[in-house]
């Protein structure tokens, strides 16, 4: 039990990071833009990832509470900093952590000298983590039903969800013409580890109704389920080995397979105006290794003994009753999982023409070059209750020719202060980015609601160099 | 080559979250201090015994019912209550008075404690008794816990006699504070 709590809090503290990934998306100068965005406007020779350093990103979210609020060296009493977050959240609140780990990236023209489609592929490998607040079980474990006779505690606040798994890309994008760019992205996905238990519903409740024999009226009406796939002989006895090179090993190599598609494009509708909208991981997994279902199913009515003084008389056991009424059972169904959907979209105004340093560029599809933008980004993304929403407003720049800076402010359910910084630049051909969100709450990180990172190292070889 | 890049993404993440060092004071010990002290409500015992089940003569009559109770075979609840509180409550619309009893018997049918509660008859009006809360802490606690029946003896001492046309009804109803402290 107590074990139980602290997993539940210490997973609630690493869970932050909403996936919106507003500064990347659409810094065209930077390749693994298009992971965001396979129409993003990209373009090189051919380009590949300094393995495992090319993409590393993580999120952490929490919008009711920072790891202060719960951890904070204060003196006062963890009860009742867990009792004051409890009080303070509702069960919309919700925790996130998502990490990725690109392995190995790379890209290349395809086609001749004048050809504008490319190839991109790659491996990563990504960690999920969703739970909202469990407002109303948590009440009842911190405080019982005493004081709350005639509340329903609703089961359905129990809902989480979590999974290890990798993903083998291979993308295509190509300009259609000077104004349209078109790109679509296929995924396999190999989940070593899912747990999910997002379908729950019923409700534990004592009420006191006059006229009733008893004293109180007490029901649990409980349909509970949780779903795991990769992690059911971690919890036998007879295990002995490392879980996390395990859960590894199934990531990579023996994990649930599934299947997905990103699909974006970019438009212009002058020079300087454009538009580009994307859906990322629309796709499922079919969780179908070593999977085990556990559920909580049925209705239980508890009066107490009862005594009827007569001698034809069962004793009853109330416990035994209990267990009969909703009893634990465990299956083995195969399950599938849909990824969490992502939807991007941007409006960008680009303006302040470059004088460009270089004697001339004679190509002639040379295009102007623009100091500045301005623009809007919007971002959805599919979760178990409603969809998470956030609104970025942007401003890049190129500082020099090979150095661009991109500023966002974003509105979303963790944060309206949320400032975040990127930098990409490129030393000869080593293409070098980071880009930090929050970066207000960088002065002190144990408060911050949310954070995310990324930073990356590519080896590029543009497109001019031919 | 494989197993190099595994055994990398653990560093990796450990350097990437260094990136978050400037931050308050934090105390992770501090998850050792939860401790949940919740306070449930919940049904003990009822019963409704009406006049006519107990036709009788004027004598003193005694019926008695054993209820299995198996509350404290979960460990769980077991080590972890630290008090409990038990209220009664009894009705008697019956014109003969009761005496109530409730035995706790361990798993040889031993009485660990016995109960009794003396209900006056019916004459007119309201019949409602509240019994003193029972409050189990300390060594009446160990005992209770040892408990796996109940015993429910109900002595009907001697008055007017009663027929199948005799009203009234003997109503008990409880119900217990659970008090737990989960660390």
């Amino acid at each position: 039990m107590r074990k139980a709590y602290l997993i539940l809090m210490l997973s609630l503290q690493f869970v932050c990071f909403s996936q919106n990934r507003q500064l990347l998306y659409n810094f065209t100068s930077i390749p693994q833009s298009s992971l965001v965005n396979p129409g993003a406007d990209v373009s090189y020779k051919y380009y590949f990832g300094i393995p495992v350093l090319s993409g590393i990103s993580a999120n952490v979210g929490s919008s009711s509470f920072s790891a202060y609020d719960l951890f904070a060296n204060n003196g006062v009493d963890f009860n009742d900093k867990v009792r004051n977050i409890v009080n303070n959240s509702s069960n919309k609140d919700k925790a996130q952590v998502n990490e990725q780990l690109e392995l190995f990236s790379g890209g290349f023209r395809v086609g001749g000298e004048d050809s504008q489609s490319y190839v991109s592929f790659g491996v990563y490998q990504e960690f999920d983590f969703l739970m909202y607040v469990p407002k109303d079980p948590a009440i009842f474990a911190l405080y019982g039903n005493k004081d709350y006779v005639g509340k329903s505690f609703n089961l359905a606040d129990i809902n989480v969800r979590a999974e290890v798994l990798s993903v083998l890309h291979v993308g295509f994008h190509k300009k259609l013409s000077e104004k349209f760019v078109l790109g679509g992205r296929a995924k396999l996905y190999s989940s070593g580890a899912n747990a999910t238990s997002t379908r729950n519903s019923g409700f534990i409740y004592t009420t006191q109704i006059p006229g009733t024999p008893n004293l109180y009226t007490q029901i649990i009406s409980s349909n509970l389920e949780l779903r795991t796939s990769g992690l059911a002989k971690f919890t036998k006895d007879e295990y002995e080995g490392n879980v996390a090179e395990d859960i590894a090993h199934n990531t990579f190599f023996n994990g649930s397979l599934g299947l997905g598609l990103d699909a974006g494009f970019t438009y212009y509708f002058r020079d300087n105006l454009q538009f580009t909208a994307s859906i990322i991981d629309l796709g499922f997994v079919n969780q179908s290794k070593d999977i085990e279902t556990i559920t909580y199913k049925g209705n239980y009515r508890y009066e107490g003994a009862n005594p009827i003084f007569e001698f034809t008389n069962d004793p009853e056991d109330v416990f035994d009753d209990f267990e009969k009424a909703i009893p634990r059972d465990t299956l083995y169904n195969k399950y599938t999982t849909w990824r969490p959907t992502k939807l991007y979209s941007s409006v960008q105004y680009s303006f302040g023409e470059s004088r460009s340093d270089e004697e001339c560029n004679c190509k002639a599809s040379a295009k102007k070059r623009y100091l500045n933008a301005i623009g809007g980004q919007m971002f959805a993304m599919t979760m178990p209750n409603e969809p998470f929403i956030a609104f970025t407003a942007f401003y890049r720049r190129s500082i020099f020719e090979k150095l661009d800076f991109k500023a966002t402010y974003t509105l979303d359910s963790y944060s309206s202060k949320n400032i975040g910084l990127g930098l990409s630049g490129t030393i000869g051909k080593v293409n070098i980015y980071a880009l930090v969100d929050n970066v207000l709450e960088y002065r002190d990180v144990s408060k911050a609601n949310s954070l995310a990172f990324q930073f990356g190292i590519n080896f590029i070889v543009p497109e001019s160099e031919d | 080559m494989k197993a190099n890049i595994l055994n990398r993404i653990p560093k990796i993440l450990v350097f990437a979250f260094l990136f978050f060092s400037c931050s308050s004071d934090l105390d992770f010990d501090q998850t050792k201090d939860l401790r949940l002290e919740p306070v449930f409500v919940a049904n003990l015992a009822y019963f409704n015994v009406a006049a006519t089940q107990l036709i009788n003569d004027g004598s003193p009559q005694v019926v008695s019912d054993v209820q299995s109770f198996d509350a404290f075979k979960d460990e769980f609840f077991r080590d972890n209550l630290v008090k409990a509180e038990f209220d009664f409550e009894v009705e008697n619309t019956i014109v003969r008075a009761f005496r109530i009893e409730m035995l706790l018997l361990d798993a040889n049918d031993q009485t660990l404690e016995a109960n009794s509660y003396s209900v006056p008859a019916y004459s007119a009006g309201s019949n409602v008794i509240k019994f003193p809360t029972e409050v189990y802490e300390n060594q009446r606690l160990d005992l209770l816990k040892q408990t796996v029946k109940l015993k429910f003896i109900v002595a009907m001492e001697s008055g007017p006699p009663l027929d199948e046309h005799s009203k009234g009804n003997l109503k008990f109803r409880s119900s217990a504070n659970v008090y737990m402290v989960i660390e």
